[in-house]
């Protein structure tokens, strides 16, 4: 199912933000993450054809090429009437619109009355826009998101996406995908007694996208204080990248704007 | 006499204060025309701001209210006083009250679910066997939208008295499969199977977690129970995906689901049956006495 290694030569790295253009009869096929995915632009129609392949370890870039041939016609086609005459296309990330439950594959302890710091890589929406407005077409996300749900009973709580992580305490070890966004999570453990990490909420609607040079993603970095319970805690957003991403552009803003000018949050059930 | 006739009747006409009534019509039109205006204006104000069911409860409270006032004010402008209209409505309502108890039960029933609120509207409800999306709770009675899309009037008194299952209320719910597999197979491998298919299905939550229970010896499967916690609103899909999936794996697997059959045994301390193999059936009704004698 995985392009050749030939093929994959000839194809060029696909970008976040910047503006495609396609004439009619011309497709653009992306390969990246779990999908793939075809727009084709026709004389009057957008048309968007996707499609879910195991993830390819060792594939680290987005493909992208533009062909002048028809995508398979039995694949399911999602069709658009052109907004405009606009050739042009761009690809926006988006983060998900659930908050994330982050779920480390060996739970973590940290010492009482310290801190660490985790990267945690989340899963991406891609939005697609067409046209000299930018009309928006349909969101994928570029893997198939599980469900969990987090709340004291099954009768209060929320829906969240769920994400296992390596939660790694290095910067360099963090796989650097163009397909996943690095958020920076700081958590200070203020109890005299350990904190075991088995999971905690990440509000990745809150958190905004920003590019760096080489096409990775980064989110603000999120601070975690666990003061007394382990059910509560507080949660902050930065208004700043980490030094370490580096010049970055923003590229997608936060899907919401947070309560209360919004850099603190008190979380119930934060960790798990 | 046709001349006395018409005398008595343009006396009769000319004696009515025609300007009263239609002042009072026009107080009653106007009244619907604002009480429908103000309710479409609630309704569009709060369709964005509140859910279905609340939209519709303040609409339709809002529209009441309007009309009530203007009915008043024609009933004052027509010459009636409020006292004796209240009067009589209240020796009214007594005689309504016993000649339509069924309504009168039906409204008060209706007061009680207001209050209660065990539903909303856009729920799925499940009543007497009735399944299906609740479409408006009026004074009397309460309308479903079955999934195959009849529409079902249901009284407010049968809700009150009955079991009302809302499907709705809460956002994750969790559905049971019952899985039989043959008494040959090993157990703990088809638990581990079906617990991974439960990971790996995106409609399947995470947390809380499924399970498998062992429910039974039945005559022909060992009875699983395979629970897992889906999405309230991705039931249907999560269900029928699940059960797809389970065949699969089961049958990739090798793993058997029995259908229902019986096995006649003896025991082990019992003699084998004995097993006679017989000619066709011509061929031994000809040397049957019994065949002979009746023949």
């Amino acid at each position: 199912m995985t392009t050749s290694l030939e093929t994959q030569q000839t194809m060029q790295d696909g970008q976040w933000g910047i503006h495609y253009t396609l004439e009619p009869g011309q497709t653009q096929y992306h390969e990246l993450s779990h999908t793939r995915v075809w727009v084709t632009l026709l004389e009057q129609e957008w048309q968007i054809r996707s499609q879910r392949v195991p993830e390819d370890d060792n594939q680290k870039r987005w493909l992208q090429r533009v062909t002048d041939t028809l995508p398979d016609a039995e694949m399911d086609v999602q069709r658009f009437v052109r907004p405009d005459n606009g050739n042009q296309l761009r690809y926006l990330p988006a983060m998900s619109s659930l908050a994330t439950v982050i779920r480390p594959h060996q739970p973590l302890t940290i010492a009482a009355n310290s801190e660490c710091m985790i990267y945690v890589g989340t899963l991406l929406w891609m939005r697609i826009q067409v046209g000299n407005k930018g009309a928006h077409l349909v969101e994928l996300p570029l893997a198939d998101p599980s469900l969990t749900w987090v709340g004291r009973t099954t009768m209060e709580g929320e829906l969240c996406y769920s994400a296992a992580t390596y939660a790694r305490l290095v910067l360099d070890a963090v796989p650097k995908r163009p397909w996943r966004a690095i958020t920076p999570v700081r958590i200070v453990n203020e109890r005299p007694q350990p904190l075991l990490l088995e999971r905690f909420n990440l509000p990745t609607p809150l958190l905004s996208l920003h590019g760096d040079e080489k096409g990775q993603l980064w989110t603000p970095g999120v601070t975690v204080v666990c003061e007394t319970d382990m059910n509560s805690a507080r949660l902050r957003i930065d208004h700043r990248l980490i030094a370490e991403a580096g010049h970055c552009e923003l590229v997608a803003p936060a899907r919401e704007q947070s309560a209360r000018g919004g850099l603190v949050r008190a979380y119930d059930r934060i960790f798990g | 006499m046709i001349e006395q006739f018409e005398n008595s009747l343009m006396q009769f006409v000319g004696a009515i204060a025609w300007s009263k009534w239609i002042s009072t019509l026009f107080l009653l039109i106007l009244g619907i025309l604002l009480a429908s205006f103000a309710a479409r204006g609630v309704s569009r104000f709060m369709e964005e701001r509140a859910s279905r069911h609340h939209t519709v409860m303040v609409r339709r409270l809002v529209f009441y209210i309007v009309l009530a006032i203007f009915f008043v004010a024609a009933l004052r402008e027509a010459g009636f006083s409020l006292d004796v209209v209240l009067g009589a409505a209240g020796i009214l309502t007594v005689a309504i009250g016993f000649a339509s108890q069924t309504s009168a039960s039906n409204m008060i029933s209706g007061l009680f679910l207001l209050v209660e609120k065990p539903f909303e509207i856009g729920n799925f409800i499940e009543v007497e066997g009735t399944i299906g999306e609740v479409v408006a709770i009026d004074m009397l009675s309460v309308k479903l939208r079955t999934p195959d899309n009849l529409y079902v009037r249901i009284p407010n008194e049968t809700l009150i008295k009955t079991r009302v299952v809302n499907r709705s209320r809460f956002p994750i719910r969790r559905m049971d499969l019952t899985v039989g597999i043959a008494y040959a197979e090993d157990l703990e491998r088809v638990e581990n199977l079906l617990l991974e298919l439960a990971r790996q299905n995106s409609v399947s939550l995470e947390e809380p977690k499924a399970f498998v229970l062992v429910t039974g010896f039945g005559p022909s499967s060992v009875d699983l129970q395979f629970s897992f916690w889906v999405p309230a609103n991705r039931v249907l899909e999560g269900r029928s995906q699940m059960m797809v999936a389970i065949k699969k794996a089961l049958d990739e697997e090798g793993i058997e689901i029995p259908f229902p059959h019986t096995s006649i045994y003896a025991g082990s301390h019992s003699e084998p049956f004995r097993v006679e193999l017989l000619r066709p059936e011509t061929s031994t009704k000809k040397g049957d006495p019994d065949a002979d004698q009746n023949g």
